[in-house]
């Protein structure tokens, strides 16, 4: 019988068989998808109590479901331009969960069959399920949040948790339940229509005319899979769908999903229509779909033997809004601090793939990655770092970096850092002016954080990408609390440690701090 | 006095901030839109408190700038006035009179309109001389 | 939704859009993105390049030069075009005073959209000269 240990910071009687028993704990994690598990590591690393709840009864959160026919958009490779085992080679791998032994990184290489550097969605989940028992993630399963209250304590104010096994009380608690709630719009008829999570095996949509509502990549992704069996595939949404290719960057549909768009410009049997859907029939066994295109507002009916809502998905906050949470948009996501924080109820963090709502600068209207695993696994550990200093009192040691190395600090940064380039435009390695002139290393920061807050000089380097596809470094230099910007040039192998960028560092940092 | 042609009047009109980097071809069509008139001495081109309905350039003679009874500059040839006034027909808040004869050549804010309608670079060509305009103003307000 | 008659009454009342017919008005709505901020959101930073063109639905902001507030502006109001126009940096922070939800067009597809609605972008010349207007004003 494995040994049990008490629940840390718990009141609750020990020796139950499923940690974390109700009670009361310093921070309450729920969700157990990569989101939840990568903070969990984070915090048990830097010593801060929490319980993890999920009402999943093993780890992988969306990952246990989607995608359905397709191996993930989001690539692990087995032989990258940098070595294993190094942070560099992180980027490369957008899969595994982050960890600070080696046994415990770059968990999926291994785990893949190798027959794609795309794992397929069981390896994704059995990828997370190892990562979780390698590293020794505890996590209550089966265990439900049902609601959410404020409540007095000895202590201050707290929050009230209530679960399916009772009531949780804790100080900060952190939602990592995803993007997770089917969401269809309220269009007349659109009740009859299955949504994408209800989609059936391949083989049953066999010789079907099939209409998707919903151009992003998941109604691609039906379309991909479903195009060997469907006899017609009619695509619609307002909006032109662009692809990746054209955006330069990870907006639009990824590459892996584009046949569809191929067989629509052949006019193979696909048919993409920038239309809305104005109300949806049902005769029988078949439906009429409704639309009128956008330009011109031509009414279209379409027939089709299967319809299926590829229409999104939205934040499952249950009633944290009515706590004071707000919330936008089509998917509800919660509005959020740079540091993933609700803007209107502190004390309330978010993780995994909601942090896309803290959108960021935005240069060149790009977001960040934050909505997938090599983004928001980052934006993980910041937190948890965050957590531990602002709210438990952590002094965490920021190393030195002696002025002869701050160049060569800087340009490795841009050229190599995993962060920069996993959340380019996004996420800043800074290094901060010690009073006495001396630089230390503050690590991987939110650029809006590091350019909004003021705060000690320092400089804040990033990696950005154009829309024309042209990726850079950028320099924030923060000084007497203002921000100047100041974009290096490119280089065809984003060599940014080059002779030319050295020169370009030197000059700046001898300009401006003199 | 010989009336000036298209090419020369677009030449004119091209010198204005205003018209900075707009296309020759919508430059040609202002000015074959743009009227010469002649004003004796004393003549009113504008007068204070009438909405603007255009702009002028002066070809030859020259013109005082007069608000209420206080004169507050003088234009002489290639000078402009009404540079917003042929935008947004506010209220002129000088009257411009001229001395001696004098020859102005003048564009309607309505026959703007219209090229801009037809040829929307000449609009962002204006839209950029006037941010140009407006960050310099600002710019100089606050340093 | 972006395609919501809601939406499209709601741009049909802003002065921006007021010469522009339902198809138009239609299309106006799928070309910019709706977004929210959250209050004290940066949207245009002083000094910062790559931002976009913003047209307010709601909320307020305010225009905030060298740590000195210069103006509020709200709902109907536009701003970031000038940055774009000139290809320079934005010279001054906006920022949410409040919740905000505004239209939002990423720089690089001002231009295309001025090119396509020239009574917008007459609009926008008239509201340039406006502007410009007071800020003459303020230097006498």
């Amino acid at each position: 019988m494995a040994e049990v240990t008490p629940p840390p910071g718990g009141e609750s009687p020990a020796g139950v068989e499923r940690p974390f028993p109700p009670g009361k704990y310093p921070v309450i994690v729920v969700g157990s998808g990569p989101g939840g598990l990568q903070l969990s590591y984070c915090l048990t690393r830097l010593g801060i109590g929490h319980a993890v709840l999920s009402r999943d009864p093993a780890p992988g959160g969306m990952f246990r479901r989607f995608p359905f026919f397709q191996r993930l958009l989001s690539w692990t490779k087995a032989y990258a331009p940098a070595e294993r085992g190094t942070r560099a080679y992180e980027r490369y791998d957008w899969n595994s969960l982050l960890a600070e032994e080696a046994a415990d990184q770059a968990v999926m290489v291994d785990l893949m069959d190798g027959t794609s550097e795309f794992p397929s969605r069981p390896e994704m989940e059995a990828g997370l399920l190892e990562f979780a028992s390698r590293t020794g993630i505890r996590v209550r399963y089966d265990c439900e949040w049902l609601g959410t209250g404020r409540e007095e304590g000895p202590d201050g104010e707290r929050f009230v948790v209530e679960t399916s096994d009772g009531p949780y009380r804790c100080r900060l608690l952190v939602l990592a339940v995803g993007v997770a709630q089917a969401w269809k719009p309220d269009t007349p008829g659109m009740e009859l229509v299955p949504h994408y999570v209800d989609t059936r095996a391949a083989e049953s949509y066999a010789g079907k005319r099939l209409f998707i509502v919903g151009k992003q990549n998941s109604g691609f992704e039906l379309a991909n899979g479903l195009l060997s069996y469907a006899r017609r595939i009619v695509l619609a949404s307002p909006r032109p769908a662009r692809t990746s290719i054209e955006t330069n960057s990870l907006v639009g549909i990824r590459a892996r999903y584009v046949q569809p768009v191929e067989d629509h410009i052949m006019a193979s049997g696909v048919h993409i229509l920038s239309a809305s859907i104005e109300r949806v029939e049902r005769r029988g066994d078949a439906f009429t779909v409704h639309t009128r295109t956008t330009d011109g507002g031509l009414a279209l009916a379409v027939e089709a033997d299967e319809v299926i809502a590829a229409t999104g998905f939205t934040t499952p906050l249950l009633d944290l809004p009515g706590l004071g949470v707000a919330t936008s948009g089509q998917s509800r996501l919660p509005a959020q601090t740079d540091f993933w924080e609700s803007a209107t109820l502190p004390g309330v963090y978010f993780a995994g793939t909601i942090t896309q709502g803290a959108k960021g600068p935005q240069k060149y209207g790009i977001p960040s990655n934050s909505g997938a695993v090599h983004g928001h696994r980052y934006n993980g550990r910041i937190l948890a770092r965050h957590i531990a200093e602002r709210h438990f009192g952590a002094q965490l040691p920021r190393r030195a970096i002696a002025p002869a190395d701050l160049v060569a600090h800087l340009a490795d940064e841009a050229t190599n850092a995993p962060e920069l380039w996993n959340q380019k435009g996004y996420l800043a390695s800074v290094v901060l002016r010690g009073a006495d002139g001396g630089w230390h290393d503050e690590g991987i920061l939110p650029l809006a954080h590091f350019a909004d807050a003021g705060g000690p000089d320092g400089i804040g380097v990033i990696v950005e990408g154009d829309p024309q596809g042209v990726i850079r470094p950028a320099i924030y230099v923060r000084r007497a609390g203002n921000v100047e910007e100041v974009l290096l040039d490119p280089h065809p192998l984003h060599d940014f440690a080059s002779r030319d960028h050295r020169h370009a560092l030197e000059r700046l940092v001898a300009e401006r701090f003199a | 006095m010989m009336a000036l042609g298209t090419t020369e009047k677009a030449e004119l009109l091209g010198r204005s901030e205003l018209f900075e980097g707009a296309p020759a071809a919508a430059l040609g069509r202002l000015a074959e839109r743009a009227g010469e008139r002649s004003f004796a001495d004393g003549e009113y081109l504008v007068r204070q408190g009438q909405a603007g309905t255009g702009l002028w350039v002066i070809v030859s003679g020259s013109a005082r700038v007069v608000r209420g009874s206080e004169e507050l500059s003088h234009l002489g040839p290639g000078q402009f006035l009404g540079e917003l006034a042929v935008i947004d027909q506010q209220p002129r808040l000088a009257s411009v009179v001229a001395t001696g004869p004098t020859v102005a050549l003048g564009l309607a804010s309505w026959d703007l309109f219209a090229e801009v309608e037809k040829d929307p670079e000449l609009a962002a060509a204006m839209l950029r001389g006037l941010a140009h305009r407006l960050r310099q103003v600002i710019g100089e307000a606050h340093h | 939704m972006a395609d919501s008659d809601e939406l499209i009454d709601e741009l049909a009342k802003l002065a921006l859009f007021a010469d522009l017919d339902e198809p138009q008005l239609r299309a106006v709505a799928h070309i910019f993105e709706e977004a929210w901020y959250a209050a004290d959101t940066r949207l245009l930073r002083q000094g910062i390049g790559g931002s976009g063109f913003y047209v307010i639905l709601e909320g307020e902001v305010a225009v905030v030069i060298d740590g000195e507030e210069r103006a509020r502006l709200t709902r109907g109001d536009y701003f970031g075009e000038v940055a774009i126009l000139l290809g320079e940096r934005p010279v001054a922070d906006v920022v949410a005073q409040g919740p905000l939800r505004v239209l939002h067009l990423a720089g690089q597809d001002l231009h295309s959209f001025l090119l396509t609605y020239p009574r917008v972008t007459y609009r926008v010349l008239v509201e340039q000269t406006r502007r410009l207007r007071n800020a003459n004003r303020w230097r006498r």
